[in-house]
């Protein structure tokens, strides 16, 4: 049996950093260190932020809800550990700096998670014993949130809504950022749950067609899924899309105009053309929390970067923090000058590595000073010289150096006028940049400049 | 171990590109045209050019001392003007002629503005610019190239031996339009010398091979789109195409034009400055249409046989304009 393996289509755009993703592709997933304490961020998750549900000095069951809001918008937390509650207090957060977060002591076994295991899947799994609010409900409870990085609580996005009914179901197994391989191992390791979570969201969504779409860079993992589809119930209602390689491929809008050709209005969400996004460990998870109601505790984190000593794939507690994730990876080189959280491309740098990792984080890449160049590691910028590289690039079809240059001089109606709310921050304009200018974080800025101007807020 | 590592914005790669590396790019691409040059003028398109580079760096060496700015010879933006500059200077220029011109071309073209990514207009043209208001005596005497035999310069019409000076082949062809004879002066024997560059000329404009091996590394190497190119190119050749065929006895073919002159110069590494050009698709071609089209208006109907350099100028001052009016639109179309 072959399989077509190579992507025809993708977006306008777009580059081609270095992979690097042979670091850790080979590495299985493995389980994550035993810690002895965890911080559960109250949010991690795009929506209104949590009230936790414990007190300190409580004992608390890995498993058990600490944190949850009335909000639509917005998903549970839950313990990752068996233990103590320590204390509710402020810990850094990699995307708003200072939020509470639950800090739990383990108690007990020592020994780390488990891999779910998915043999539960494929003999006794029955997609017609669940409903759609059931499957709804499963998804609410266990908190499950995008995994893919932005967070968006899941439930919201397959529950059925009558001014937005949804048409096709697109799982995302592109993984374009450089470095990282969590989402292929889980390809690869637990393709089984991929499937069943995909049949499970096509189930709540009522979603008529679905795709998975892959870059054709996985040839393995393709190959995977296409026998995995064939084995299971209805496998020839979900189609594999392979697409091409290139970053961000893996981005909701470029992967919805590779494989439907269509676009999302800017600054609009898919959605409004009937389409819903999932992450293929998002979809894993919804697969978990439905059959086996395993709330979300524990995550696929690659440990990555030139100068990690082990790099690899583990199954980690969410709560564990940065330091003890690289600690159990033999620690850094010599040579480490970044750590960030997520891959090179979007991820964020952290300065406090007792930041905790939470549900969308997939990654922690440590960068030598010789991957990030020196001329962008000590920050020196030269003047743009309008080549166009931005633009040529921009997969969303903006004009960023406009953009940043207007926000440097801080006219921020030159910058709507350019479509600065368009800009979904895939970072390929500073990566092309030859002056090595931040194109990006100019853009970044401008928008909290704006949002700071929309709610009157104190600079 | 963890003690200075780096916080910043995402990405935290880049691509390893430098604006360095781009005008060295172009540099290499203005080689074959400098070897061109090299061969019919010899000594003298080693001369211009040393002069023009060296007064370039040196005036922009000056000028961020008095800005009390970094250093910004690093980039090689100066050399790439002064090497521009050089080969669109005529062969038999004085040196010190030469070194005032590029001094004026960064000084005034580029430094007033404040240096590099802030002019609006090309440098280099800037500095030709000035030397033909000021020195028009100088900026119009050609020489012939020497693997000419002196016996066999009388195919210039206006040949003066003993100075071994000749006109340019648009010059023939503006006296050609005054007497109404442009086919009797075209032949194909001149179209091949402007083809290898056995014409007089400006240092670098003569040898359309060479220019063209050029402008093909730079469009493999992507540091030029080929929009400005075509555009420009296409424009001229339709301009002078509709000349043509209203009087095919008094104006020169459209090939002539293209050939000829510093068009092609000017198409591959003048116009397609960045800095001085449209960011966008759309302006490009506009940008391009226009450079051609006003570069053939003053071929054709105005006084100078040449046009290149004024309408570069020209269509730089409205190049912001046409930023302006060829926005792109987002991917997923206009936000409501």
């Amino acid at each position: 049996m072959r399989f077509v393996t190579k992507g025809r289509f993708s977006f306008r755009g777009g580059v081609h950093p270095p992979e690097k993703k042979e670091l850790t592709r080979d590495s299985e997933i493995q389980p994550g260190p035993a810690v002895k304490q965890v911080a559960i961020m109250l949010s991690q998750h795009i929506g209104a932020v949590c009230e936790s549900l414990v007190n300190k000095g409580d004992s608390v069951k890995a498993g058990q809800k600490i944190g949850d809001s009335d909000a639509f918008v917005s998903a549970p937390v839950h313990s990752s550990v068996n233990g103590k509650v320590k204390q509710i207090a402020l810990q850094s957060h990699a995307v708003l700096g200072r939020s509470m977060a639950v800090i739990i002591d383990a108690e007990g076994d020592d020994n780390p998670a488990s891999q779910p295991s998915h043999t539960e899947f494929t003999d006794s799994f029955d997609i017609d014993s669940y409903s759609s609010a059931q499957i709804c409900t499963a998804v609410r409870d266990a908190g499950i949130v995008g995994m893919g990085g932005a967070g968006f609580p899941t439930r919201v996005k397959i529950e059925p809504n009558p001014r937005m009914p949804k048409e096709t179901l697109i799982i995302d197994a592109c993984e374009c950022e450089p470095y990282i391989t969590c989402d292929y191992r889980i390809m690869l390791e637990w393709t089984k749950q991929i499937i069943a979570g995909t049949r499970l969201a096509r189930k709540a969504s009522g979603c008529s067609q679905v795709f998975i779409g892959i870059e054709d860079n996985k040839p393995n993992a393709i190959e995977m899924i296409s026998r995995t589809l064939e084995d299971c119930g209805d496998g020839d209602r979900i189609k594999l899309a392979p697409v091409k390689t290139k970053y961000p491929q893996g981005g909701e809008r470029q992967l919805i105009k590779a494989i439907l050709r269509k676009n999302v209005p800017a600054g609009g969400i898919p959605p409004m053309i009937g389409v819903v996004v999932l992450n293929v460990a998002t979809a894993a998870a919804i697969a978990e929390a439905v059959v086996s109601g395993t709330p979300l505790t524990h995550r696929v984190v690659t440990v990555t970067g030139e100068a990690i000593s082990k790099p690899g794939n583990y199954y980690a507690a969410i709560g564990t923090t940065v330091e003890d994730l690289i600690e159990f990876c033999g620690g850094v080189t010599e040579s480490c000058a970044k750590v960030v959280l997520g891959g090179p491309m979007m991820g964020i740098a952290i300065a406090d590595l007792k930041t905790p990792i939470t549900k969308t984080c997939g990654a922690i890449t440590v960068l030598t000073k010789r991957q990030i160049g020196r001329a962008k590691y000590e920050g020196r910028q030269t003047p743009c010289i309008r080549c166009g590289r931005c633009l040529e690039i921009c997969p969303e079809n903006l004009n960023p150096t406009k953009i940043a240059h207007a926000v440097k001089h801080n006219l921020l109606d030159v910058a709507l006028a350019y479509y600065i709310n368009a800009c979904m921050e895939c970072g390929c304009c500073s990566y092309v940049c030859p002056a090595n200018i931040e194109v990006t974080g100019y853009i970044k800025t401008g928008k909290i400049f704006l949002a700071r101007q929309k709610k009157k807020m104190p600079e | 171990m963890l003690k200075d590592i780096a916080v910043s914005n995402s990405p935290h790669i880049s691509k390893p590109l430098s604006t360095r590396a781009v005008m060295v790019d172009v540099v290499i691409g203005l080689v074959p045209a400098m070897a061109a040059a090299g061969y019919y003028f010899r000594v003298r398109a080693l001369i211009l050019p040393a002069a023009c580079v060296i007064s370039s760096l040196a005036a922009e060496w000056l000028c961020n001392l008095i800005r009390k700015k970094p250093g910004s010879l690093g980039d090689f933006s100066a050399v790439v003007t002064g090497i521009i500059l050089a080969l669109s200077l005529p062969p038999a220029l004085p040196v010190w002629t030469a070194v005032i011109g590029s001094a004026f071309s960064i000084a005034i073209g580029k430094m007033v503005f404040g240096g590099l990514g802030a002019n609006i207009f090309n440098p280099a043209m800037v500095g030709r610019t000035f030397l033909t208001a000021s020195f028009g005596m100088l900026m119009t005497t050609w020489m012939v190239p020497a693997t000419i035999p002196a016996a066999l310069s009388e195919i210039c019409p206006e040949n003066n031996v003993e100075a071994r000076t000749q006109a340019t082949p648009l010059a023939w062809s503006k006296q050609a339009i005054k007497d109404e004879n442009g086919a009797l002066i075209y032949n194909e024997q001149q179209f091949r010398a402007t083809l290898t560059g056995e014409v007089g000329g400006c240092l670098g404009e003569t040898s359309v091979i060479a220019l063209l091996i050029g402008g093909l590394y730079l469009l493999l190497r992507r540091t030029i789109n080929f929009h400005i190119p075509l555009a420009v190119l296409l424009s001229a050749f339709v301009f002078a195409a509709v000349f043509y065929l209203v009087d095919s006895d008094a104006y020169m073919q459209p090939f002539f034009h293209l050939s000829s002159g510093g068009m092609l110069l000017c198409a591959f590494f003048i116009a397609t400055d960045p800095v001085t050009a449209p960011l966008t698709r759309r302006g490009m071609w506009l940008f391009g249409i226009g450079v051609g089209a006003i570069t053939m208006l003053i071929r054709i109907v105005g006084g100078y046989p040449e046009g290149v350099m004024y309408s570069v100028l020209l269509m730089n001052a409205v190049t912001p304009l046409i930023d302006r009016l060829c926005r792109r639109i987002p991917a997923g179309g206009k936000p409501s």
